[in-house]
């Protein structure tokens, strides 16, 4: 019970305590300023307190301001700075103005028809975000970490044709014409003319196969083939041996 | 000037009456610049902040209700703009307490010593407290203002300004022990 009684009594204490600094500047009204005055008549810790807010008050008062009159060159300024931001105001307002045509349209539209073009609006925004998006982040083609190609539109240029291989071959006198055809379909090789006056044949392999090289080390390695050199234009290759 | 007088001055300022915006200018720029230095003790900003204040007025006094006195609402102002202004350049000091001002007031030499005395004690010890707590104690002690006043000056709750005085107080004891500006003053 005392306890309780003395926690109450702290309590007030620290209530009026706080209260001091506004009774010392007199600005208390009259009941808190009585009630100030009853605690003050019993405590004396609120008496010293008070003392000290006397005392500082005095201080800060007695301090004084420095605050010199203002000099007609400021007032001066203060106008230009004032005509400054009525000018900014007006350029605003004309501003807003010009924007007056669609405004209106906005608010004669309905409500609810209003709220779904702010929908669709936001949903074109958002869309052309992501594609900004993906445009900025997808790395360019060539980079290691671009990744290949998995499909081709129509509106993709078409990509560019494999060259087939054109070879000029000769065989040996003796060599059958069955001989001749199951060298060519070793490499899947076709006559596309001859034989000529020389006994040149005109052979053409489908791109896709074995490279130019390959191809013509192969047929140089069989000794029915006298002759084998690609078409004018293609790489120049060595004769076969003995040739 | 009776706060009546100053909200007709205000009206008229609402009305864009330029010759009332100087009456006023005029009338609380004393007011305002030893405010402002009192809060900021940045003297290189009080200059721009009172411009802002005015402007502020300037611009403002068409909305004011004429529910507080014009006195507090300019106030209001000054000290949101100067606490916006503490922000913005928080990279510089605040002044010297070794410079700070001292009254101008003429007075008797060794009364004006003593007092320079204590405006060096008394500055260094504001200055060791918030611009917050420094704005309730100028505005408590220095202006005279009811704490109900200061809480709408700077905008919040009464127990705050109780607050800030409070740890304010403790503060200048302790930077002033024995609050022994009690030597010079009294």
């Amino acid at each position: 019970m005392m306890r309780k009684l003395e926690d109450q009594g702290e309590r007030i204490h620290e209530r009026i305590c706080d209260l001091l600094p506004w009774y010392v500047n007199g600005s208390l009204a009259e009941r808190e300023r009585e009630r100030v005055e009853a605690h003050l008549a019993v405590c004396a810790r609120c008496q010293e307190e008070e003392g000290i807010c006397r005392r500082t008050a005095e201080a800060v008062k007695s301090a004084g301001e420095v605050a010199p009159s203002p000099h007609p060159v400021q007032f001066q300024r203060m106008l230009a700075r004032i005509e400054e931001s009525e000018r900014e105001q007006r350029a605003r307002a004309a501003w807003w103005k010009r924007g007056e045509p669609f405004r209106s349209l906005v608010e004669a539209t309905p409500a609810p028809l209003r709220g779904a073009l702010v929908a669709q609006a936001a949903i074109v925004i958002l869309l052309i975000g992501v594609l900004a998006w993906r445009e900025l982040h997808v790395p360019a083609a060539g980079t290691p970490a671009a990744p290949p190609a998995v499909y081709r539109t129509l509106a993709d240029p078409a990509p560019a044709p494999q060259p087939s291989i054109g070879l000029h071959l000769m065989f040996a006198p003796q060599t059958s014409e069955r001989e001749i055809r199951a060298l060519l379909l070793g490499v899947r090789g076709q006559i596309t003319a001859g034989p000529s006056p020389l006994g040149v044949y005109t052979v053409e392999i489908p791109a896709g196969g074995d490279p130019a090289n390959v191809v013509l080390a192969r047929l140089r390695s069989e000794s029915q083939v006298t002759f084998a050199e690609p078409v004018a234009g293609g790489e120049p290759e060595k004769k076969l041996d003995g040739q | 000037m009776p706060p009546n007088d100053e909200l007709a001055l205000l009206r008229r300022v609402a009305a864009k009456d330029r010759k009332a915006f100087e009456a006023l200018y005029h009338l609380y720029y004393r007011r305002l610049f030893g405010y402002l230095l009192k809060l900021t003790r940045r003297a290189e900003l009080v200059e721009e902040v009172l411009n802002d204040v005015m402007l502020a007025v300037w611009k403002g006094a068409p909305s004011f209700d004429g529910r507080s006195r014009p006195s507090t609402w300019i106030f209001g102002i000054a000290y949101h703009k100067a606490l916006k202004a503490l922000a913005r350049r928080p990279e510089e000091r605040e002044e010297d307490e070794g410079e700070w001002p001292e009254p101008v007031d003429a007075d008797e030499p060794e009364s004006l010593a003593a007092r320079r005395e204590l405006a060096g004690v008394l500055g260094r010890a504001l200055g060791a407290l918030s611009a917050e707590q420094r704005a309730v104690v100028e505005l408590t002690y220095y202006y005279g203002m009811a704490y109900q006043e200061i809480a709408e000056i700077v905008g919040c709750p009464v127990n705050t300004v109780k607050t800030r005085m409070f740890h304010a107080r403790r503060r200048l004891r302790e930077l002033l022990p024995g609050l022994g500006i009690s030597s010079h003053a009294g």
